[in-house]
């Protein structure tokens, strides 16, 4: 039983994190059908400027939210206004021109780091990172629970812009039928520019989490990239929601094959991997679409 | 088809190339230079190590040329060195030792830092006959496979296996209570499967004391450590035995202490005294025990010696990693001192002879094995509270008296 709950709390509060570095991911992709290959530069570059304003100025990571989140948003918006927008577009899913531009974008960020911070192993210490409490009889380091916080949060904001707003409401509308949002005079330029900036930002809250938590090197966010390929692929592609459930799916995965199997924790990024390919043999529409397709079955049972 | 008068042009334009092709050998038997190459990782993910293996070369170097040079056979020849960055890819590391091997025509190559680099650099002196000598690679694997590789880093078997004398020591003394359950946890590379081998070796050589409780390995930059640590939670072993990089090290030490785990002794292999690590950790990082190829607390008068001109010149304390760099240059110089000309078989020959009996490196003495590969003793330093680092194996080394087991804090 402790067991049980110890893979419960640790998968908790591992699918906070994953799913806010996923994202991001995903409402780019939802609205403009690209995969942002850059998205693990940007998640440096968030971890980068966390432990700046750390080192420089004292701003404790959590409190540093403050200034990543406009500052990312507005470097989304940059690269969406001054290259994406200038890729082909297509409705079928994303071109390999927008592949190459994206990797591109992630070398020459991840080449920038190296030459305004070295190549040296960088890590944020506060006075908290090293203090943990007990969370249903399972202890846990305090950064994981901030972490797992912010995440929730950060679901909760995303989630209100998408239902509450006008600019939310346009980026469903567009990440639904691109042609039919145009019709209805939605100006989709804008956006896309405005889900670009949005998926920067919170690739920037996430590389702050991920600052708290774990040491890092301009090549840092390569694996976390895979883990958030997985999660939106588990995700149906687009869905926030299930985002949130291909994330726990993940952190449960890991946390039980890692933990209490006796298969090599060397296989972490191999698990990912295998659950990918599954996921878009068995249920290419998501988890969520596995779920609607289950219930209409039971349906038609009953 | 070539007429008489195309044949005579074609002769003479092929003197002229071969002509130009032993000019630079001419040019340099005639200025007197040696001339070397390095290829290291200045920019890059090891460019920390590697910037700091360049700034020891090039002061090697410049020790030797002030000192008027090296006397090969009878005569003083000024080193030249050529040293260029593989911006730490092994692809690019080999293609740069071949390009300074055939068109630089170095007498001898430096090799780099980090042994999946120098894996790559080292099949290229077999293929053009060129020694090689590298202070920055540890595993096993690389040497004994060419003649002409050389290095003066100690095989991380031997590492792990000086770790397991010291915890025996321990238990001898009565610190440890036996039979102590090992948790050995490598990463996935030469380097970490050459630890998880030097520990095998001792347990299979003395049995009883020891065993191991859990045995397991993770790749490079693993993100999250929770799901291993658990599983080593749940073996119930009394020492907490990793061989991990600096990155790995800071995300592991410190799910360890958030976790709260406790084993009566902790190591990281190479890690725990880095600066980079306690900087990361704090005092989390106090009585982990690690063991290093140097250090600066060695009762050696030649170290001590070195530890003052080096901090005069560049006004900092120096690093493992310095002084086995210097190390290196000075081997390399010994050898072309010894060999009496530039002949490539004459310096490989004379290196596979060098004894350096005031070296700098532990054991005070620096001879290469059979295989190429220097095979000296490690030293066992433990963290102290307020930054304090103390040699605490081998005993005739000792700066200060082993804590054990390690305080619950």
């Amino acid at each position: 039983m402790k067991d049980l709950v110890a893979i419960l709390v640790n998968s908790l509060l591992a699918a906070g994190l994953y799913a806010t570095m996923s994202y991001g991911l995903a409402v780019i992709y939802g609205v403009m059908r690209i995969i942002n290959l850059a998205h693990a530069g940007v998640l440096m570059l968030g971890a980068y400027a966390t432990f700046t304003l750390n080192s420089r100025f004292g701003i404790d990571p959590f409190l540093s939210l403050g200034a990543v989140i406009p500052v990312f948003f507005g470097f989304g918006v940059l690269l969406y206004r001054t290259m994406v927008r200038r890729l082909p577009r297509s409705q079928a899913g994303p071109s390999i021109e927008s592949l190459l531009l994206l990797f591109g974008v992630w070398l020459v960020l991840q080449n920038l780091a190296y030459a305004v911070w070295g190549g040296d192993t960088q890590s944020i210490l506060t006075g908290y990172t090293m203090k943990s409490v007990s969370l249903f009889g399972v202890r846990v380091g305090i950064p994981s629970v901030a972490v797992f916080a912010v995440s929730v949060a950060s679901l909760l904001v995303l989630q209100l812009i998408l239902r509450r707003t006008y600019l939310g409401r346009a980026i469903r509308a567009v990440t639904q039928n691109r042609d039919a949002a145009l019709i209805s005079g939605v100006n989709a330029d804008r956006i896309s520019a405005a889900a670009f900036g949005i998926g920067t930002a919170f690739a920037g809250v996430a590389g702050t989490l991920l600052a708290t938590m774990y040491a890092f090197t301009p090549d840092f966010g390569r694996s976390f990239l895979l883990k958030s390929f997985c999660i939106i692929v588990l995700a149906g592609m687009e869905s926030v929601a299930g985002v949130a459930a291909g994330a726990f799916v993940l952190a449960l995965l890991e946390n039980v094959v890692g933990g209490y199997t006796t298969l090599p924790t060397s296989f972490q990024d191999a698990l990912s991997f295998t659950l990918l390919v599954v996921a878009l043999v068995a249920f290419p529409q998501g988890l969520m679409g596995l779920f609607a397709r289950l219930a209409g079955r039971r349906r038609s049972f009953s | 088809m070539i007429g008489n008068k195309g044949s005579k042009i074609l002769r003479v334009l092929l003197a002229g190339a071969m002509a130009a092709a032993a000019l630079p050998c001419a040019v340099r038997a005639a200025d007197g230079t040696i001339k070397i190459g390095a290829v290291l990782p200045v920019t890059g993910k090891e460019s920390k190590i590697g910037g700091a293996y360049k700034q020891a070369t090039e002061y090697a170097v410049k020790e030797v040329n002030d000192a008027g040079g090296v006397n090969v056979g009878g005569k003083p020849m000024k080193i030249e060195l050529t040293l260029l960055d593989d911006t730490s890819e092994a692809a690019k590391s080999a293609q740069l030792v071949e390009q300074l091997i055939t068109q630089q025509k170095v007498d001898a190559v430096i090799g780099g830092y980090g042994s999946h680099l120098v894996q790559a650099q080292s099949v290229v002196p077999e293929r053009y006959g060129v020694p090689y000598i590298s202070g920055g690679a540890g595993a096993r694997g690389i040497y004994g496979r060419s003649k002409w590789v050389f290095g003066t880093l100690s095989p991380v078997d031997v590492l792990s296996s000086t770790q397991m004398d010291f915890l025996a020591s321990l238990v001898a003394a009565g610190k440890l209570k036996k039979p102590l359950r090992i948790a050995l946890l490598t990463e996935n590379t030469e380097h970490g499967k050459d630890y998880a081998q030097g520990v095998r070796d001792y347990l299979k050589a003395h049995p009883g004391d020891f065993s191991i409780a859990v045995e397991e390995s993770f790749e490079l930059n693993t993100p999250d450590f929770k799901p291993l640590l658990t599983r080593v939670s749940a073996s119930k072993a009394d020492l907490f035995m990793a061989d991990a990089h600096l990155e790995d090290f800071i995300s592991m030490h410190r799910t360890y202490s958030q976790m709260g785990l406790y084993y009566q002794m902790v190591t990281y292999g190479a890690r725990g005294a880095d600066a980079a690590g306690r900087k990361a950790l704090g005092a989390a990082t106090d009585y982990i025990f690690a063991s290093g190829w140097w250090s600066d607390l060695l009762p050696y008068p030649q170290v001590k010696a070195f530890n003052a001109k080096w901090k005069a010149s560049t006004g900092a304390e120096p690093q493992w990693y310095h002084a086995t760099a210097y190390e290196t240059v000075r081997a390399l110089v010994a050898a072309l001192g010894k060999a009496g000309s530039l002949k490539p078989e004459a310096i490989r020959a004379a290196l596979a002879g060098v004894d350096l009996k005031d070296s700098i490196l532990p054991g005070g003495e620096l001879k290469f094995s059979p295989s190429g590969q220097a095979i000296l003793p490690f030293v066992v330093t433990q963290n102290k509270p307020a930054d304090k680092v103390d040699i605490v194996w081998p005993v005739a080394s000792k700066t200060g008296d082993p804590v054990a087991p390690v305080p619950k804090s």
